[in-house]
């Protein structure tokens, strides 16, 4: 009595989190929510831009809504939390009923399972009873768990089932649900995404966070002793490759290739090859040709911003400047100040590539002392070639929640095999004596997939029938 | 090249198909049925050769890969996987009538991809971020799962159209499209499938983008899209296993989830994101 009542008292919180409605209703919500996501921009340029064309209203109420970062935002998060609750509550609610189901042993000596059955499942054989129950049920031991046995004077009664975990598939697909939005909360409490260039032979410990663009320092040292990158014939990019070392107090402790799709790790934290790019080197290789008899021509490899004098010791020079490919089009060009002894700073622009630029542009130099490489007289300054390094754009994470994850992932998939391809089947087995035959007639039931029953009991008729 | 014109051809012998199903629908006459049956035997056995020219075509180039790298390959493999799926149903059913529901989209992926003049038929080299065992699984499972829903698709539709029938109406045509009820189980069955098609597919793509880009789950549209799917899905599953829908609402909740597909296939490409190198 007290145990109904108890039962009966409305628990409101109880009964909305537990029930499916509410899953179905969160279900719908998140997947419409989750589209207004895809059509306006998330955070970065493209939200800007779009917030621009915005009326002001209308942009405070989507900022009121944390519409341009919605997936982080607090409403998100709650929807996230009933889902994540209601599963929880649901699962606790049922759970003892799938328990009962998953322990029960029904009798073996029912009548019920037997009325009604379609006429080939119940037939006739001959032979003595306790033989013929013997040779029953070793095929039926052969075949089920569980069994279960009761005879008579004149009959006996099998009873036998499998797969009896399939009650228990539906609550390994909801605890993984809820294990992979645990494991992404964890990542996103405990992890971090940041960014980080290294220059050839350069080494850092410091990178950039993505969100909040502010640095961190990780406790140990990253050296990027080579980037290669190879092209296809038709200049699509084929393969990047860094070759990282990794430096603790000094020491390398250990030496890795980071290439798109194989990034490594080192003390929790993933190195992802990202971008690539080139920034000039230190040395410029320069050639200076002063036209005094003999004619004299200087090969230097000179170091950026570092002064050096004038092969006629008429004064100083220096490279200021250094640009793989100026104007976006002009090629390598490094800008050069000369300090003479007496008079003032010249500067301008030498160009490797200067042939092909006077092909182009006859008047250039003439008309833009700039652009002259002959500006100081009488010195006319040619570029060799610059030293360019590459450098590695690599993203840089830490996740711990992936492992939970990856699991929940695992577990997922198992569970759809267990609740979708998987039924609880209980068979009975009845063998009556009749005027001297005997009378066997075979029964079952199953939780799902009646058409998958239908067929196992056919063929177990089959073998049945082959016994005798 | 060989294959695109082998496919090319292959997209007359599926509307052909569709012409024949139709044909039997309309007349029943148990003749066409059979003579559609072995005519799209035909049709796959060559599509499959064709994609496996295609694929030792791209090793002689020097460029191998899985033919499953852009939006013409992947048109081509989503025909592919609906024809393989429709087969088996057609075989376990031993019944043909989907076959007139199903086959359009066979013959619509497989034009659209031979006639559209925005779709480049060459085979391109793969981008390093592409090279990846896990974009194959990923191809793979995802095209399985649209393939379920588009029978799915296709048997919601049978099952608003069937509801037309009445006694006394005597419509061949609506007449031979099988009862209600087992519609609505092969339903269920396709969503069963194409919901764990899905979910592998998901669950392989965020492995890749986790070893590619260093996120399993970045929220970029087709990811979001994929996953605004997998939540349709999972409301038509709970709908029918624990409140008991059946029939006309599961019917337009996969019409709805098919339309989802859609756009998660076709549609986010024309929203900004990771997954852009299928405009090309
Ligand atoms: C996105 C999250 C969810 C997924 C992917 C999911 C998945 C599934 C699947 C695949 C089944 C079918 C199992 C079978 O064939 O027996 C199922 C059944 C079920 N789910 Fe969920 N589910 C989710 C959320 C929920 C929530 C939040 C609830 C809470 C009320 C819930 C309650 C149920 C119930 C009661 C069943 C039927 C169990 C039975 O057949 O006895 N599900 N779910």
């Amino acid at each position: 009595m007290n145990k109904t009542t108890e039962k009966d008292k409305p628990n409101l919180p109880w009964q909305f989190f537990s029930s499916v409605r509410l899953t179905i209703s969160l279900l719908i919500i998140l997947a419409i929510a989750s589209i207004s996501g895809t059509v306006i921009p998330q955070q970065g340029q493209g939200a800007i831009e779009f917030a621009r064309k915005l009326s002001p209203e209308m942009f405070r109420f989507l900022s009121f809504l944390d519409l341009f970062d919605m997936y982080h935002s607090l409403w998100f998060r709650i929807l996230l939390g009933c889902l994540t609750f209601n599963i929880i509550i649901c699962s606790v609610d049922r759970f003892p009923a799938a328990w009962k189901r998953f322990r029960a042993i029904p009798r073996p000596d029912r009548d019920k399972p037997f009325e009604d059955l379609p006429p080939l499942q119940a037939f006739l054989v001959k032979g003595k009873l306790k033989e013929s129950a013997d040779k029953v049920e070793q095929l039926f031991r052969s075949r089920y768990k569980k069994i279960q046995k009761k005879e008579t004077a004149d009959r006996y009664f099998f009873y036998g089932q499998k797969g009896r975990f399939s009650h228990f598939g539906v609550y390994l697909v909801h605890l993984s649900v809820v294990l992979i939005l645990i494991g992404g909360l964890a990542g996103s409490f405990f992890g971090f995404e940041a960014y980080v260039n290294i220059v050839e032979g350069e080494e850092i410990d410091t990178v950039t966070l993505r969100k909040k663009m502010s640095p961190l320092k990780l406790d140990f040292g990253v050296r990027l002793d080579n980037f290669t990158v190879q092209f296809y014939e038709n200049g699509a990019p084929k393969e990047y490759r860094s070759v990282l070392s990794f430096i603790v107090d000094g020491k390398t402790v250990e030496k890795k290739n980071v290439l798109v799709n194989h990034p490594v790790q080192f003390r929790g934290v993933t190195f992802y090859q990202s971008t690539y790019g080139k920034v000039p080197g230190k040395k410029v290789r320069l050639k200076i040709h002063r036209p005094a008899s003999p004619l004299e021509i200087t090969s230097l490899d000179v170091e950026t911003r570092k002064s050096v004098p004038l092969p006629g010791k008429e004064g100083q020079f220096s490279v200021v400047k250094v640009s793989t490919n100026l104007m976006g089009m002009m090629g390598p060009a490094v800008l050069i100040s000369v300090r003479p002894e007496q008079g003032d700073e010249t500067s301008f622009w030498v160009f490797r590539d200067q042939e092909k630029i006077l092909k182009r542009f006859p008047d250039l130099m003439s008309r833009n002392t700039k652009l002259n490489s002959s500006a100081f007289k009488p010195y006319t300054f040619f570029l060799d070639g610059l030293d360019a390094v590459f450098y590695t754009g690599l993203q840089v994470n830490r996740d711990p929640g992936v492992s939970i994850v990856w699991t929940g992932f695992f577990l997922i998939i198992a569970g759809f095999f267990v609740a979708f391809f998987s039924s609880h089947r209980k068979i009975w087995v009845r063998l009556i004596k009749s005027n001297g035959e005997l009378d066997l007639s075979l029964a079952g039931t199953s939780n799902k997939n009646p058409v998958g029953l239908k067929r196992e009991l056919e063929h177990l008729t089959e073998n049945l029938k082959d016994l005798f | 090249m060989l294959n695109s014109t082998i496919l090319s051809y292959i997209t007359f012998v599926y509307f052909g198909v569709f012409f024949l199903y139709l044909l039997m629908m309309l007349f029943a006459r148990e003749i066409l049925g059979r003579a559609a049956t072995y005519v799209l035997i035909a049709g796959f056995a060559g599509h499959t050769v064709a994609i496996t020219i295609r694929w030792v075509e791209s090793y002689m180039l020097g460029i191998g890969h899985a033919p499953f790298s852009n939006l013409y390959e992947s048109l081509i493999f989503f025909a592919w996987t609906i024809v393989l799926l429709y087969l088996i149903v057609e075989w376990r059913t031993k019944n043909r009538t989907m076959g007139a529901f199903v086959s359009p989209l066979a013959f619509l992926a497989m034009a659209y991809a031979s006639f559209s003049p925005n779709i480049n038929s060459s085979i391109q080299p793969l981008i390093p971020a592409l090279k990846s065992n896990w974009l194959i699984s990923h191809v793979i499972t995802c095209f399985f799962g649209y393939a379920a829903f588009g029978l799915s698709f296709g048997l919601s539709l049978m099952y608003l159209i069937k509801r037309l029938d009445r006694e006394g109406r005597g419509n061949i045509f609506l007449r031979l499209i099988p009862n209600p009820v087992i519609l609505d189980e092969l339903n269920y069955q396709m969503v069963v499938i194409g919901f764990l098609m899905l979910t592998l597919g998901i669950i392989t793509g965020s492995v890749w983008a986790h070893s590619a880009w260093g996120s399993y789950w970045s929220w970029d549209p087709k990811e979001t899209w994929s996953l605004i799917t997998w939540l349709i899905y999972a409301s038509v599953l709970h709908s029918r296993l624990v409140r008991g829908w059946k029939g006309k609402k599961i019917a337009v909740l996969c019409f709805v989830g098919f339309a989802c597909v859609m756009f998660t296939y076709f549609g986010v490409n024309y929203l900004a994101g990771l997954h852009s190198y299928a405009k090309s």
